[in-house]
């Protein structure tokens, strides 16, 4: 366990010295200002505008951050050749691919925290009220980002960080067309696409479990049985490519 | 004696391009390295050493033959424990400060109470003062002994360092060899390349020669020369020098 821990702080520590984080944290901050400019337009759809655009932007900021320094993450240490010192200790290569997981994700829940707090800021100093129940979002937009972060390893423990960024993108926008793919399939005569379709609609993540945005925005009710449902999809999931960036990893050479 | 290291019929090639031919850069290695001793990897640039370590260290894999450290599997938790690594030219984590950098090669060799020993280190290989800055700022001569702090860190019994003198100025290579000296003087096997021929005389207990991926000579530094050449006065240089010769005539 101490092993994963020393990986994930290096991890950590090595994302907090990028600049594209403080780029990140001043640009969600200048869109939740946005949002506030937009009020005389707005035609009494402020408040929800503000909320949307707030949220929307803390989410697409944090895959933004983990599409950056995900695809990056283990194709710098062997590029740069840092990772020989470390798999030659008493590491197990499964703990190296945990402990920058859960370093990057740590990495990112901070920063998703940090974001929607300075959201509710704003919204206070607008309304005078927080809205607290918008923080419902930070694990639900966390369970997309674990997903995407799988997937970004996956994709680079064999091959380049462009095209793992490349697949990470894909994966996020087909991920969120989820449910239109589901549609597709169901209305499509044709049998051999049909049958495709369903294909990708069920081995392809479907991202809009974990999106509860127009719920929290319109003040919708939300089913426990649903959130059950997302927890268990999401975990399931990540641990499935994680499972399956560890093999790749293990036969992987360090030339 | 015992052996740290066994090599047998190593072989290795390497493509750079899938329509370009094989290379072959290991062929046919075996070599032997007795535990307690100090052995001297010695042959040209390119010749295949750290090709040899690497396959040593478990960083790439033979195409064929068999590598044991202390009997074990290179890949398996017994025979990392017992092994300290020091790349060639070695890269390290540029954002970490010396002491983070030591903490945490001191984790991943499971010393939970890692402050002690990583003082301890600081302090062996004089870098207490620097302790706190980040390694890009640290000399090429820094780097390097902060790489030999975290070989040692984890107190392994085999020492495997891939051009430790390379780049140092003559007071740099002293200390380093000292170093050398004073890990064999523990008991420690030590595993070291070099291109640079004078390195082995001061320190070796046998050298070994690698020349486009075979090895040559393998024995007792002073032994090799009285076989090699007869004259008392001549070096190791010139004798490399001649046996490179031989080899490409
Ligand atoms: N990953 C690789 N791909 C292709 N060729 C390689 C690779 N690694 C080493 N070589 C080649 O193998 C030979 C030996 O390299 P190396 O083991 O680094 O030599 P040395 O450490 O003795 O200088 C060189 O000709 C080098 O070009
Ligand atoms: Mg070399």
């Amino acid at each position: 366990m101490h092993r994963i821990w020393a990986i994930a702080e290096n991890t950590f520590k090595e994302g907090l010295r990028q600049k594209i984080l403080i780029l990140l944290i001043v640009f969600s901050i200048i869109l939740i200002f946005i949002s506030i400019f937009l009020e005389p337009f707005a035609l009494g759809e402020s408040p929800i505008i503000l909320r949307d655009l707030g949220l929307a932007a803390a989410a697409l900021f944090g895959i933004l951050v983990v599409i950056i320094i995900g695809s990056n993450l283990i194709h710098k240490d062997i590029e740069k050749r840092t990772i020989y010192t470390v798999i030659t200790k008493p590491v197990k290569r499964s703990e190296i691919i945990i402990g920058k997981f859960l370093g990057l994700l740590l990495l990112i829940a901070i920063l998703q925290c940090a974001m929607i707090v300075i959201h509710q800021l704003v919204i206070f100093i607008y309304e005078g009220s927080f809205d607290l129940p918008l923080f419902i979002t930070i694990p639900f937009s966390l369970l997309e980002i674990m997903i995407l972060l799988g997937i970004l390893m996956l994709f680079s423990s064999f091959s380049t960080p462009t095209l793992s960024a490349i697949m990470g993108i894909i994966f996020f926008v087909i991920g969120h067309a989820s449910p239109d793919l589901k549609l597709f399939a169901d209305q499509i005569n044709a049998a051999p696409l049909k049958y495709l379709a369903y294909g990708f609609y069920y081995i392809l993540p479907n991202l809009e479990n974990f999106n509860l945005r127009i719920d929290l925005v319109h003040k919708l009710p939300i089913f426990t049985d649903q959130i059950m449902f997302s927890i268990c999809y999401g975990f399931i999931y990540t641990i499935f490519l994680l499972y399956l960036s560890i093999i790749i990893f293990e036969k992987r050479e360090f030339k | 004696m015992n052996t740290a290291i066994r090599l047998e019929n190593i072989y290795r090639a390497f493509k750079n391009h899938f329509w370009q031919k094989k290379k072959e850069v290991l062929k046919n290695i075996s070599l032997e390295i007795y535990q307690g001793e100090i052995f001297g990897f010695l042959g040209p640039n390119g010749a295949g050493k750290t090709t040899t370590i690497k396959i040593i260290t478990g960083l790439i894999k033979p195409d064929s033959g068999k590598v044991t450290i202390f009997g074990h599997n290179v890949d398996s938790m017994e025979a990392k424990k017992r092994i300290g690594f020091l790349p060639e030219s070695p890269y390290f984590y540029e954002h970490l400060t010396g002491y983070e950098f030591l903490k945490i090669n001191a984790l991943l060799s499971n010393y939970i109470d890692y402050k002690d020993r990583v003082h301890d280190l600081l302090e062996k290989v004089g870098l207490k003062e620097v302790a706190n800055l980040p390694l890009r700022k640290y000399s090429r001569g820094m780097l390097q002994r902060i790489g030999i702090a975290q070989a040692l860190i984890g107190d392994p019994d085999l020492l495997i360092f891939d051009e430790p003198l390379t780049g140092l100025d003559p007071i740099g290579r002293k200390e380093i060899k000292d170093l050398i000296l004073e890990q064999k003087a523990k008991g420690k096997t030590i595993f070291f390349s070099s291109h640079i021929l004078p390195d082995a005389e001061a320190v070796c207990d046998r050298i070994g020669i690698i020349i486009d991926g075979e090895v040559k000579e393998v024995g007792e530094l002073n032994k090799l020369l009285k076989r090699g050449i007869k004259t008392d006065e001549i070096s190791l240089e010139d004798w490399f020098v001649s046996k490179i010769k031989k080899n490409h005539a």
